[in-house]
């Protein structure tokens, strides 16, 4: 036995040491990125997994019932959850940059952040052995707040069905949605990610929203027009359109622009004529690029998402969520911004806070 | 020269059943300053964790007034001053520790000392005595002031694999042994609590491997008594910040992992 806290050598004899462990598998398993050179991707277990019956168990009979009955199924791998596809398709950018950049380790890190018990970890390391998931990295945090773990693998992305757990990680400054159950899946790409956002609250700063919902629509649009110039302030999924813009400059830069498999949509209520430029004019200036931008001026979200088909679609508000889903997409909220506290326009009774 | 008083105000422990963990009285107490005017030492850097292990005891006792499964905890020391002796004991009472015993020796015997007393958990602030306790087969843990800022209400204890291990003390099959059983006795004592709300934590780190190095160490654990209620997999990511968040009060890591490094 000896010190936890060894002085700094630890950590790249540490690095030195894993990249030896990988590097002698049998099984050509790539090793995991540096969590500074990687886009960091942390999902939960219910979101990676359908755990519904799992929950049933845990709501109804308690901890230890439901612990027992994972043990006691570990061998029979989960079936998929919502962020899934999601991380298929994240694995699948990564085969390509690996057989572009051989040596780099700017790459997605895909990491299961979990509430659960670390002896319900031995199901989904078998769950996720069985569909053959790049995912090496895992907290098992047996009950306490994933926060702090999630800073410290400077986390990009954090995706759960507990909007608890997201909100607090979006007040943390880390970029996080909450997912629902969808029962999949129609066509999604396998050969490209497809990431929607919403624009307003989600990219953006919620300041114009703000003016939305309590001066009208006219309001917004002198103000929008007038303020075209001015950038909007970022929201809290700006820095992940970011991370995707930097990965798939590097497909650019070997010329496979056409077949770059990372594609972004921006979905917004905003009309192109009155609201839309200034939107654009925000992008530029923060040097992003965003491949397809769609205008809807208000009309609903739904049946253009299903054409498009995204991994993933972000949004703010639970309206345009729920009109998602019901075209079949997989979308997750962003709980962030004015938009909390209304829906379809009107504002929500605050409920006493439950502790 | 070898000796030990009980402690009158502390109920003995049964030693055949009990866990023993000695503590030095340098970790115990910082013997450079004074408490109140009265005389006592003031507390040192492991007071924490004994403050958690005197709590694992008052639950197992809730649970049942005859368990004997308990953490018997007794003080040694080589400082060979009379005064300091009493000092120590005084102090001892003055923060109504539960320790059983104390354990006198000099420096030259305080191994004969561990052995004598049956030690199981060696808790100190020196590196050499650490090194010539687990050469000896006693599991040793090194305490510092990172030791001082963890939980007084749960006792946590960290499983990592043998990686970090100094160079200079390889494991002895003597060593590997003693920390395989006492991490046993621990496993069972964890048994007697609930997965919610426990005072003691298992917690299992592993460094360098992927996942199936974790979910193998997960098993090994299990298959002697240790059920852990938190994982960690780094595969290579700098192990501090987590560590930093995890707040182990003690490392364990011989006795359970059949893998290579």
């Amino acid at each position: 036995m000896s010190e936890i806290k060894p002085k700094d050598s630890g950590d790249d004899q540490d690095w030195a040491a894993a990249k030896a462990f990988f590097d002698n598998l049998k099984t050509k398993v790539p090793r995991p990125p540096k969590p500074q050179n990687a886009v960091t991707i942390a999902v939960s277990s219910r979101t990676l997994f359908n755990m519904v019956a799992e929950r049933k168990i845990f709501v109804e009979d308690g901890l230890e019932k439901y612990v027992a009955y994972q043990v006691e199924h570990e061998n029979e791998p989960l079936k998929p959850g919502a962020a899934f596809p999601f991380v298929k398709a994240l694995m699948n950018v990564n085969t390509r940059l690996r057989e572009l950049y051989p040596d780099s380790e700017e790459l997605f890190d895909i990491v299961l952040m979990t509430n659960n018990h670390a002896q319900v970890g031995v199901r989904l390391i078998n769950s996720i052995n069985h569909y053959g998931l790049t995912i090496e990295r895992f907290c098992m945090t047996g009950g306490n707040s994933p926060i702090g773990y999630l800073k410290a693998y400077l986390t990009n992305l954090y995706l759960s069905r507990d909007s608890k757990k997201v909100t607090e990680a979006i007040e943390e400054g880390i970029a996080a949605a909450t997912m629902f159950l969808l029962e999949a899946d129609s066509g999604l790409s396998d050969t490209q990610l497809r990431v929607a956002f919403d624009g307003d609250a989600v990219l953006f700063s919620d300041e114009s929203e703000i003016i939305v919902k309590q001066h009208g629509l006219d309001t917004f649009f002198e103000h929008e027009k007038e303020f075209e110039n001015k950038p909007l302030a970022q929201g809290p999924l700006k820095c992940f359109l970011e991370a995707l813009g930097k990965l798939q400059r590097k497909f650019y830069a070997k010329n496979e622009r056409l077949n770059c498999p990372i594609r972004t949509f921006l979905v917004t209520a905003r009309s192109a004529a009155s609201s839309g430029a200034r939107v654009l004019k925000t992008l530029r200036s923060w040097g992003l690029e965003i491949d397809e931008a769609l205008f809807l001026a208000g009309a609903p979200k739904g049946p253009l998402l299903q054409k498009i088909k995204p991994h993933i679609f972000f949004d703010d508000q639970m309206f345009h969520i729920e009109g998602a889903k019901d075209y079949g997409t997989i979308a997750a909220h962003v709980p962030y911004g004015i938009g909390q506290k209304y829906h379809k326009g009107k504002l929500i009774e605050q409920p006493e806070k439950k502790e | 020269m070898v000796s030990t008083v009980q402690n009158s105000d502390v109920r003995q422990k049964d030693v055949d059943h009990a866990v023993v963990v000695a503590v030095t009285s340098r970790a115990l107490f910082e013997s450079d300053t004074e408490e109140d005017g009265d005389g006592a030492y003031a507390a040192g850097v492991a007071f924490p964790l004994l403050q958690a292990l005197q709590r694992v005891n008052e639950q197992l006792l809730q649970r049942n007034p005859a368990e004997s499964l308990l953490f018997d905890v007794v003080l040694m020391t080589t400082d060979s001053q009379q005064q300091q002796s009493s000092r120590f004991m005084s102090s001892t009472r003055h923060h109504g520790l539960e320790v059983t015993r104390f354990c006198f020796s000099s420096e030259e015997d305080f191994i004969e000392s561990l052995l004598k007393n049956n030690i199981q958990l060696f808790l100190t602030t020196d590196e050499n005595e650490v090194l010539q306790a687990t050469q000896k087969g006693v599991p040793s843990v090194l305490l510092d002031e990172h030791s001082a800022v963890c939980s007084s209400e749960q006792l946590r204890v960290l499983f990592c694999e043998n990686a970090i291990i100094r160079p200079s003390s390889d494991p002895t099959p003597a060593s590997r042994q003693a920390a395989q059983s006492f991490s046993s006795q621990l496993g069972k004592m964890r048994q007697k609590f609930g997965m919610f709300d426990s005072p003691l934590c298992f917690t299992l780190v592993t460094l360098r491997g992927g996942k199936d190095s974790c979910c193998g160490a997960l098993k090994a654990l299990r298959s002697i008594g240790v059920s852990v209620d938190e994982a960690y997999c780094l595969a290579g990511a700098p192990r501090s910040p987590i560590l930093s968040l995890l707040r182990p009060h003690f490392l364990l890591s011989d006795g359970f992992s059949n893998l290579d490094d």
